[in-house]
């Protein structure tokens, strides 16, 4: 295992489904006790996946974004009762936007951190895997795709590393040179792009890949631990579904912000929803745990 | 090279909310201010650049907003903004909303007011809405060289049916043109209605709608 996280060791099934819903609820749940759960739980297992510095980094990415969300939106948008201020065009500065637009800030970095766990523990093996055999082609392009930017860019530094071996790097010479230097070390990368597809294409084929009665080797495994993580998706995912057909999450920004705050059930929705989205950070916890005592009675 | 990936993630999420920030861009052709047919006979070629069809006789004609010279001759008329025919459709208004409907439909009762002249209806309704504290929000059409008027009150075109918006009339009569074109004159007295049914429910069947 690459990462010591737990949860990635669980089926793919299991991650896939959990990856499916915090995401879904994320996108869809714009109740500001729901925004922050699901941001506060992304960045903590964010943290137990890709450490501190890696969180505080991205961080330092989300924190002026949520800013221009949150004074874009009233530029362009000016439904609220309430009427802080004229901007110059006459149309109103209200406050109702300016929260909206830090809301949706909040869903925009929740949605970003959880794509970024995503990727950590939903590897290309473990989609192919899901995929392969429903949908052969698409998961295949989708697995390729995703790793197509990272694969350019260590090209780009190979080709241009070779080129400044034989003095065509884009850093020394008149600024035309400089030009057609970079130039050239594009086109290589361009060429050996498309080359690239067409063999592994090639390569993929005469594996025989998506024909009707091929296996595939996976270390995946359905077990008991596995059945109960499912039954705990799917309860927490059906009582949340369930809650949200019956408006148990509404909130409205506007024209005046109200919504669900107290009361049992929106209550009992939120606190199985901070439950769903911390599953994984628990499990870590607990696996922690475990070891600590196995290696204490040792 | 994870966080590549999530560069790209980050860019492509960045760039799809941004297109998507703002909940009233609706982009359904105006259909209120700017009520394009009034005579069935008016053909493509007749329109004015801002797509307007020929004035009816008697009727003013528009004066183009950077045109207009605003002078100091103070002169009357009379406003009301009303929103009555929501009251007869309080079903198609979404729970939130509902309160924002007066009992008597009456979002600022008819006020008579002062303006200079050159002003146009436009000027009028902003300056009235900000010494009332009343909510307006309203958005520039190049196309028809003229502002189109979004919501009053926080309510908003389309919030009561897809043949809903905010229309205006001036001594009775429901101008084929943007409300910054028309320019007032000492007297006039200007309407504001919610229409829920293209016009044809406050008296203008220019536009047609449901009911014949």
């Amino acid at each position: 295992m690459r990462n010591r996280d737990a949860f990635s060791s669980y089926h793919p099934i299991i991650n896939f489904l959990y990856f499916v819903l915090v995401l879904v609820f994320t996108m869809f749940f714009m109740h500001p006790v729901s925004l922050a759960i699901s941001l506060l739980s992304a960045l903590a297992y964010s943290v137990c996946l890709n450490g501190t510095k890696a969180v505080r980094f991205s961080l330092t990415a989300i924190l002026p974004m949520m800013l221009i969300a949150a004074v874009v939106n009233p530029i362009f948008n000016h439904e609220g009762a309430t009427i802080l201020t004229y901007l110059p065009s006459g149309n109103p500065l209200t406050l109702e936007s300016m929260i909206y637009g830090v809301a949706s800030a909040f869903m925009l970095a929740g949605v970003i951190t959880w794509f970024s766990c995503y990727s950590a523990v939903m590897t290309s093996d473990k989609f192919v895997y899901l995929f392969g055999r429903v949908i052969p082609a698409l998961s295949l392009v989708l697995s390729m795709t995703l790793r197509f930017v990272p694969k350019f860019k260590a090209q780009l530094q190979v080709v241009s590393e070779a080129q400044s071996c034989v003095g065509r790097d884009t850093a020394n010479g008149s600024l035309l040179q400089r030009t057609k230097n970079g130039i050239t070390i594009l086109s290589i990368l361009v060429t050996w792009s498309l080359e690239n597809a067409i063999e592994t294409a090639d390569s993929m084929k005469s594996r025989g890949y998506g024909l009707p009665g091929r296996t595939a080797f996976s270390i995946y495994r359905f077990d008991g631990r596995d059945k109960l993580a499912l039954l705990w998706l799917l309860f927490c995912g059906g009582y949340i579904i369930l809650g949200w057909a019956l408006d148990g999450l509404r909130w409205w920004y506007y024209p005046i912000i109200s919504g669900e705050l107290t009361g049992a059930f929106p209550v009992s929705l939120q606190l199985v929803y901070l439950a769903l989205c911390l599953t994984p950070v628990i499990m870590n916890r607990m696996e922690v745990q475990k070891w600590k005592r196995l290696t204490c009675e040792a | 090279m994870r966080y590549k990936r999530f560069w790209l993630v980050l860019l492509l999420t960045l760039l799809l909310c941004l297109s998507g920030c703002g909940t009233n861009t609706d982009n359904v052709q105006p259909p209120q201010t700017e009520p394009p047919v009034e005579t069935p006979a008016a053909t493509e070629g007749t329109q004015d650049r801002y797509k307007t069809d020929p004035v009816p006789e008697g009727k003013p004609q528009p004066v183009e907003p950077q045109n207009a010279q605003v002078t100091d001759n103070t002169y009357t008329c009379t406003l009301s903004i009303s929103c009555a025919t929501i009251l007869d459709n309080m079903d198609l208004v979404e729970a939130q909303k509902q309160p924002l409907v007066p009992a008597d439909g009456w979002l600022l009762p008819e006020t008579t007011m002062t303006f200079y002249q050159g002003e146009s209806v436009f000027d009028v309704l902003l300056r009235v809405c900000k010494e009332n504290k009343l909510h307006m929000e309203y958005m520039d059409t190049p196309m028809y060289n003229s502002a189109y008027i979004e919501g009053i009150g926080n309510l908003y075109e389309f919030d009561v049916g897809p043949l809903s918006g905010w229309m205006y009339n001036v001594n009775g009569w429901f101008p084929n043109y943007g409300c910054s074109r028309y320019a007032l004159q000492d007297g006039d007295v200007v309407c504001w209605v919610y229409t829920c049914d293209l016009g044809s429910d406050v008296g203008d069947n220019s536009m047609g709608g449901q009911q014949p």
